[in-house]
């Protein structure tokens, strides 16, 4: 809201326009975004926080500042309005839309005078608008007091106003020169014949004011809040009254407001006579004038330092609190304006605001808290152990474009978002490969071809309808060439082993599975990732599939690991190891390619040979010649040691003769001399 | 000494001269030294000596011996593999590949570590969480107006995504009893796009709550974190402010570049919330904090625009390399 500095001065006389006051202001949690100088003045914008409905007016700004100033604020000229006994005006009142309902009406008024030069002046500082001489006099008073209030051309008006909701598919043509369809939901203005006006929130076209209108009926009114609130959110709509109304407005202004608009036109028109009708209901306006009994010790325990009695009497007298101190308490009648202030914690608030937030000592708590971390959270040496390996963390939305992961996860799994902000953002990612691979793709567009990243992050899925699962996944993708800088003689490009190099690195204890039961991978090149017993995740070659929904023609690996299910703690234990010489031997076989290497290791690590403490694959290779189609020469090595003492070769030739009929008998294998 | 000692000197010099493998070098040292070595065998010959030869004899075999060891012992291999090269020490390091955390990652290490310091302890929770943990429990009713600065994405009907990591402190708070000093990072959403918005941002939050908590201990705090995190004394305002939740509520800003920037929101807890998550208000107090990572991330490196984040474009990532 946009406020004159000068314009305070009518309320706080002699109150400087300087930059204490825009500190003064922000002290007061009415932040300065802004401060323009201008003629003379500052025209200042305040960012009002929506619990602050009262400050949406000189008045209210000026009210808050007094007790800061210690100067009682000088209340702006009111005519001394009467109500008229017969409700010539108002007929039906719906309780549930209006509280109050004020209509002042004025017969011959000459709307074509020019709006007076000070009145002009102060709305356009405010950024409101000329309109015409009624309406901008309207304006003036709701920049004023803080009243939204609207003009009818009562010649335009038949018969009686009512206050209700609208009927499902009645109809209005607005000041904006909108049409609007209304229903049942929609507080409305209406006479006899037809919708006036949307409640609260926007005119009609039909009845508003224009240069030739000389009697009007002046709305001066209380709407709810809530009922605001909802319609103007339907329709999409903010107006200057709607944003009053809904953040809520003093019931009891109504009769202030249409007393000084009523000043103002005896003081600038040629008004003499009026009838203002009013219909009040008298248990609301009670209701937001409740009191709240609080010891003043509550305001030094919850703020942490000594606040004077008097400090806290004066402060809230100024506020309009009407602070009466009995015994250690304090009693405080809570104005209407002020209907924010419901609990004693909230007057703790106004004591802090006014003593100022900068002039409290910063003290730190003594009591000692000791770190209870969650054994579950997914060890950052594994991330580091990623980045050290050349990883790349990127963080990506978790929303995808929709239906793009019709290819990976069901439909019944994948969580649609109700209201998305694109549709390339509307539903959640079921799984963490799209994002991978959309990364993956952005790169190469910027020519960075050589990728290692990964993410943490959640998937999302139904597990049965309305039941969502989120689960935590450590997922990454390599692709490129193994180190962009190595002399060219020195590269190599990245393959499966490479990625399952990394993940041997990285996870204590982590074994593979051939697999082929995911989609999303190629069957021929994935595996199942394990340690001890628990599946933690799995990786693999990207699947054809994929390759071509996402048209790429490099090779892409990918891994996904399960961070909950994950156990990174190594129990690191001493074990003896012998000083004996240790006697290495080769062994190279020939077997059918589909056997996978694991298993002959596997096996022969079952039987537990006699002095054997290491087996492992040396190389292998394929020579389509000698030994034929889908034949693999594998070279093992076996290394033998004695704890006791130094081995001859004689014992160890017996243990070699037994593995390699082991070998022989399950793997069908041949000795390649 | 005997001619034929000092010849043997000198034969033994030029056959090292040709010697360039270890293995040849024990091979010398053997045809002299070794069991059946030259010097060894002309010891058993003294036995044969005649007496008075023999001390003479001994003393210079000895000699002989000594030296020849020195010799050998002294003898620098030079081979190809060890022969000195010259090498161009500027050609690149192999397989140098130096990854990095995200900016955003480093940011919330930051800043728990500061936070662990103080003795909070991280929780996590869900991100599409039930209206109530996330609206209600706050103290943000269905009508209020403060549900317009969370423009929220639905998913169900009463299922959201969080728009702030508040809701985790409601479920721990629920589930702990008081005392209790916790932070909650992540990542939240709200219905919002453009170069300082995103529909996804990272938050962290803090909560406190102790007997004896008041409205000091939040400022202390939360303003010996901010010196902590900037690694100075920032010049700091501290404002009242509004949030659902607490009360008194407060955002602090910093002067950046001659401009306050609201980095931080906070306040005392509302015993609305306390009482929630049954903790009694006239036994407990405590206070709430949050901040938006992005926004701090943003300061520290000079990024002026959000999307950069989760465009995860490898030039801007690997720029983090060195910044943990």
């Amino acid at each position: 809201m946009k406020i004159s500095g000068n314009w305070l001065k009518e309320f706080i006389p002699n109150i400087k326009i300087n930059d204490k006051l825009t500190y003064n202001l922000t002290s007061l949690g009415l932040e300065v975004s802004s401060v323009v100088k201008h003629k003379g003045d500052l025209i200042i914008d305040i960012d009002m926080t929506p619990n602050r409905a009262d400050c949406l007016s000189m008045l209210g700004i000026a009210r808050d500042l007094s007790a800061v100033y210690n100067k009682k604020i000088i209340f702006p000229k009111i005519a001394n309005l009467k109500i008229t006994p017969s409700k010539k005006f108002i007929n039906k009142i719906d309780k549930k839309i209006c509280g109050s309902y004020g209509a002042l009406v004025l017969h011959g008024v000459d709307n074509t005078i020019k709006t007076p030069n000070i009145i002009a002046e102060r709305l356009n500082k405010c950024g409101i608008s000329k309109v015409n001489f009624i309406v901008d006099i309207l304006n003036y008073v709701m920049i004023e007091v803080g009243q939204p209030m609207h003009a009818f051309d009562l010649d335009k008006i038949n018969r009686l106003i009512n206050v209700r909701y609208a009927k499902a598919n009645e109809k209005i043509n607005a000041l904006d020169g909108v049409k609007y369809t209304l229903n049942k939901n929609i507080p409305v203005i209406a006479d006899d014949n037809k919708i006036q006006a949307i409640a609260g929130i926007i005119g009609g076209d039909y009845s508003s004011i224009n240069l030739k209108t000389q009697n009007v009926i002046i709305e001066s009114a209380f709407f709810t809040p809530t009922v605001i609130r909802k319609a103007a959110k339907l329709f999409r709509l903010q107006t200057d009254a709607s944003y009053r109304f809904e953040r809520g407005v003093d019931p009891c202004l109504n009769n202030i407001a249409a007393g000084r608009v009523l000043y103002l036109m005896k003081k600038y028109s040629n008004v003499k006579n009026y009838q203002y009708n009013l219909t009040t209901n008298k248990e609301l306006i009670k209701k937001y004038n409740h009191v709240i009994n609080v010891k003043y010790n509550f305001f030094d325990e919850s703020l942490g330092v000594q606040i004077s009695r008097n400090f806290i009497k004066k402060t809230f007298k100024l506020l309009e609190f009407n602070p009466i101190s009995y015994n250690d308490k304090i009693r405080l009648t809570i104005p209407s304006h002020r209907f924010d202030i419901k609990i004693e914690q909230d007057l703790v608030e106004e004591i802090a605001r006014v003593y100022g937030y900068d002039n409290f000592e910063p003290a730190l708590p003594h009591n000692i808290f000791k770190i209870n971390k969650d054994h579950s959270i997914f060890s950052e040496n594994i991330i580091n152990g990623l980045v050290s390996r050349g990883f790349n963390e990127i963080i990506s939305f978790s929303f995808l474009p929709k239906n793009s992961q019709l290819s990976t996860n069901s439909i019944s799994d994948i969580i649609k978002i109700k209201n998305p902000i694109s549709e390339d953002k509307s539903e959640l990612r079921a799984s963490m490969v799209h994002s991978m691979i959309r990364a993956y793709k952005y790169n190469v567009s910027r020519q960075n071809t050589n990728i290692k990243i990964f993410e943490i992050g959640k998937i999302y899925n139904f597990v049965k309808p309305k039941k969502i699962k989120e689960n935590n996944i450590l997922s990454g993708i390599i692709s490129g060439i193994n180190a962009e800088n190595n002399l060219k003689s020195d590269q190599e490009n990245l393959s499966f082993l490479d990625l399952k190099g990394h993940l041997q690195r990285i996870i204590p204890n982590i074994t593979f599975k051939p697999y082929k039961n995911i989609k999303h991978l190629n069957k021929f090149c994935q595996a199942t990732l394990y340690q001890g017993k628990h599946t933690i995740g799995y990786c693999g070659e990207i699947s054809q599939n994929l390759y071509s929904e996402y048209g790429i023609n490099n090779n892409l690996y990918y891994f996904e690991i399960f961070t909950d299910s994950i156990n990174n703690v190594i129990d690191t234990k001493y074990k003896k190891f012998s000083i004996y010489p240790k006697i290495k031997r080769d062994l190279t076989i020939l077997v059918d390619d589909k056997i996978y290497v694991q298993d002959i290791i596997d096996i022969i690590g079952e039987k537990s040979f006699n002095y054997m403490i290491n087996s492992k694959i040396r190389d292998i290779f394929y020579n389509k010649k000698e030994f034929g189609d889908n034949i693999k020469s594998i070279t093992l090595e076996f290394i033998f040691q004695d704890c006791n003492s130094t081995l001859t070769d004689n014992t160890v030739n017996t243990e070699m003769d037994k593995i390699l009929s082991l070998i022989k008998k399950h793997f069908n294998a041949q000795v390649r001399t | 000494m005997q001619k034929k000692y000092s010849s043997l000197i000198s034969e033994l010099r030029e056959k090292l001269k040709d010697c360039n493998t270890t293995h040849d070098l024990v091979n010398i040292k053997s045809e002299y030294l070794g069991k059946n070595g030259y010097i060894t065998n002309e010891f058993s010959k003294l036995r044969n000596a005649q007496e008075s030869e023999k001390k003479k004899l001994g003393k210079e075999l000895n000699i002989l011996k000594s030296q020849a060891h020195d010799i050998i012992l002294n003898t620098n291999i030079i081979n190809n593999k060890t022969k000195e090269r010259f090498v161009d020490v500027t050609l690149p390091g192999k397989n140098v590949c130096v990854g990095s955390r995200h900016p955003i990652s480093i940011t919330i290490n930051e800043i728990t570590k500061i936070l662990e310091s103080h003795g909070f302890t991280p929780v996590t929770g869900v991100e599409v969480e039930n209206e109530y943990y996330n609206f209600e429990a706050l103290n943000i009713p269905e009508s209020h107006p403060a549900r317009d600065m969370h423009d929220t994405f639905y998913v169900l009907e009463d299922k959201l995504l969080r728009t702030h990591t508040s809701s985790v402190q409601i479920h721990t708070m629920l589930n702990k009893s008081a005392p209790l000093k916790i932070m909650t990072p992540g990542k939240v959403y709200r219905c919002d796009s453009d170069p300082t918005h995103s529909p996804m941002f990272h938050q962290i939050e803090g909560l406190y709550i102790d007997k004896g908590i008041n409205f000091c201990h939040l400022k202390g705090t939360l303003i010996a974190f901010i010196d902590e995190y900037f690694g100075k004394k920032m010049e700091i305002r501290f404002r009242p402010s509004y949030f659902p939740f607490t009360e008194p509520s407060a955002e602090i800003d910093i002067k950046f570049k001659g401009k306050w920037l609201e980095v931080l929101g906070c306040g005392m807890v509302h015993h609305n919330v306390l009482k929630n998550v049954n903790i009694n208000p006239k036994q407990f107090s405590g206070f709430a904090f949050g901040l938006g990572i992005e926004r701090l991330a943003m300061l520290k490196y000079g990024i002026t625009d959000l999307r950069m984040f989760f465009e995860n474009d490898i030039s801007f990532l690997s720029q983090f390399e060195r910044a943990e």
